[in-house]
């Protein structure tokens, strides 16, 4: 990390006030801000690189990026996952130019400087070139992160070495997050392939309309209800039972009525599916989550990863600049779905959050009119209204997390921004505070929790 | 050297059962009309030339080495933009006639250029192979624009009310979609 980025504690806190709710527009097209935000988040934080199903085989990788770092993810002869910068130490030029693939050695096309698939330099063209003490292979090889680490089949990376552990990152929502990763025996994994696309927004319009703008749903994607459930509008939301919980930043906005995303999906075999296998959830992982589970939600995990639990799509924001992102999508089903209804949660998937999807067409337009109108230099200094059900938090017994009372709330966003600014403030990890104190501590197996959260 | 993501098992220069100058005219004229009527927005005329055992498949395209032996082009478990039966098409469309799709309106401005078509006959008297390469342009709203180039392969059938579209792969070149979203048919 730059040394001059860190030590300075620059105050962002002038560009929001959660406790009134509102943000500064600046946040989502400033240069110098986005600049700041990939040292002091994305540099920093424990992103999401890959699903362990998409390197089944030593030597499979796959290519990303964290933050705007090309880095290589690949399986190792010994099962485990090494994350290192696609980027030669000798002139910087990319080592692996494809997307995902199978190999031994990613070799540089400049001057073939060759690495295993741990990253250590193995040889180079014309290796006599070098006289003894020119070059040490041990100090050569591909810049390995700092750690990786992985939750029930997602893979995460940080090149922060002071980062707490993974489990300390995700928290209390990994009670959330078992919803859609452990709602069955066997776990999860990535249907093949990738559909990626290029919206002209800032990141964190994608983020935060995952992370808790059930409101924006039922307006926006109107078109998109109707035409999957044959002119039928979205669901109805009961504000009483339905919720937003925050953790960290992190947030999932969610009802307890077990259908309403599987609705959306407009797939029958599958909301057959999940209420056939219900009653066992329940006995996984607790009444409360098999209710919560398919009813209308959406998630993401800070900073950049979102999902639909109930529709199955899996996506990251990757920053390209502060005006632009890339849209990276996935399809996420359970290991033991059977093929046809792993079938149907595909298409399902595409016909509403591809880019071709009847949801997601609505989408980009609104984020890219939300950064491209924001940047006015008058507009700019206007201040974006994020108060929805600033009164509404509660105390719950059964869910963790900074909780709110009805899923049409800008809680979670909220919750979102309160931990940007925590990032971008702090220097130090550990000054930043618990937003909430945790509650499950060390536990490290939410299913093993009958009672503590029962309803 | 082979491509990853060539549209048939052996791209030669041999022509199997090639058409009459008649047939190849019809055909190429009912993709112009085809086009004609995507560019106009006219769904109901266009699904309307689509047979009700449709096929209509975009595969997504990822970058892989020339060795990776992935089937991204046929292996119909993999992400797609579009793999979809004509029930499904369908219902993609009565997005447009909720009067609620807020992104398309104001309206799209398209136009679909076709060429290199290429005809054959296939193992059924009534259904023809076509080859064409398609560049779909869209431009919306103040400066928004993008072009979408690839190939198609396609199955016509004849029927007493015209050539109906039986299968369509369509290959976009795109690896990461330059655009922030595909409402469009190709």
């Amino acid at each position: 990390m730059r040394i001059e980025r860190i030590g300075r504690e620059p105050d962002f806190s002038r560009y929001m006030d959660l406790k009134e709710g509102w943000l500064d527009r600046r946040i989502f097209s400033d240069a110098d801000i986005y600049e700041e935000e990939l040292y002091r988040i994305f540099a920093r934080s424990w992103l999401f690189v890959a699903h362990e199903s998409q390197l089944p085989n030593a030597g499979d990788f796959l290519t990303t990026h964290m933050g705007e770092d090309a880095v290589i993810v690949a399986r190792q002869a010994d099962g485990s996952i090494r994350v290192m910068l696609n980027s030669c130490p000798h002139r910087g030029n990319k080592v692996c130019f494809a997307d995902a693939g199978n190999t031994r050695r990613f070799v540089c096309n400049y001057h073939g400087w060759a690495f295993d698939t741990a990253g250590d330099l193995k040889g180079m063209h014309e290796e006599y070139c070098y006289d003894a003490g020119d070059i040490d292979f041990k100090n050569h090889g591909l810049k390995n992160v700092a750690k990786v680490g992985s939750y029930k089949g997602l893979v995460f990376a940080t090149f922060n070495g002071d980062a707490p552990s993974l489990e300390a990152w995700l928290g209390d929502f990994r009670w959330y997050l078992d919803m859609i990763l452990d709602n069955e025996e066997g776990g999860t994994e990535f249907i093949g392939g990738c559909i990626k696309s290029v919206i002209s927004a800032n990141w964190k319009f994608g983020v935060e309309n995952f992370i808790g703008d059930a409101y924006h749903a039922g307006w926006t994607h109107d078109s998109g209800a109707r035409s999957m459930n044959n002119g039928q509008p979205f669901p109805p939301i009961d504000m009483e039972n339905s919720y937003h919980a925050s953790v960290n930043g992190h947030g999932w906005e969610f009802g307890t009525e077990g259908v309403g995303d599987l609705f959306l999906l407009g797939r029958p075999k599958v909301m057959d599916y999940y209420n056939k296998i219900r009653p066992k959830m329940a006995e996984r992982l607790g009444e409360m989550r098999s209710k919560i589970f398919g009813s209308v939600a959406s998630a993401s995990i800070f900073p950049n990863v979102s999902f639909l639990p109930g529709i199955s799509t899996f996506r990251q924001w990757q920053p390209k600049g502060p005006m632009q992102f890339e849209l990276k999508t996935w399809v996420i089903v359970n290991k033991a779905m059977p093929d046809d209804i792993k079938d149907e949660v595909t298409k399902g998937v595409m016909q509403t959050f591809g880019p071709g999807g009847t949801f997601e067409m609505d989408d980009g337009e609104n984020w890219e009119n939300c950064t491209t109108v924001n940047r006015g230099v008058v507009t700019r200094h206007e201040r974006l209204h994020y108060r929805c059900g600033i009164g509404r938090q509660i105390e719950h017994d059964t869910l963790p997390g900074i909780v709110y009372r009805g899923q049409y709330n800008d809680a979670n966003q909220r919750g979102f921004y309160q931990r940007w600014l925590d990032m971008m403030t702090h220097d130090d990890f550990g000054k930043m505070p618990a937003r909430p104190e945790p509650r499950l501590g060390n536990v490290a197996e939410t299913r093993d929790l009958p009672g503590l959260f029962a309803l | 050297m082979t491509m990853t993501m060539t549209m048939t098992d052996t791209a030669t220069l041999e022509r199997p059962a090639m058409a009459s100058l008649e047939l190849t005219h019809a055909l190429t004229q009912t993709l112009y009309r085809e086009a004609r009527m995507l560019d106009d927005e006219n769904y109901k005329a266009w699904t309307d030339m689509l047979a009700e055992d449709l096929h209509y498949h975009m595969p997504g395209i990822e970058t892989r080495y020339r060795r990776d032996k992935t089937d991204q082009v046929t292996d119909l478990t993999r992400m797609a933009y579009y793999n979809d039966s004509k029930p499904e098409i369908l219902k993609r469309l009565s997005r447009l006639d909720t009067g609620t799709a807020w992104s398309e309106d104001p309206a799209t401005r398209y136009t679909h250029i076709i060429t290199n078509v290429e005809v054959e006959h296939t193992e059924k008297a009534d259904e023809f192979r076509v080859y064409s390469n398609f560049y779909a342009y869209r431009n919306r709203n103040e400066r928004d624009e993008d072009s979408l180039i690839g190939n198609r392969i396609d199955i016509w059938r004849q029927t007493d009310s015209g050539f109906q579209l039986v299968k369509r792969r369509a290959i976009l070149k795109h690896n990461v979609m330059l655009s922030k979203n595909l409402n469009i048919y190709i």
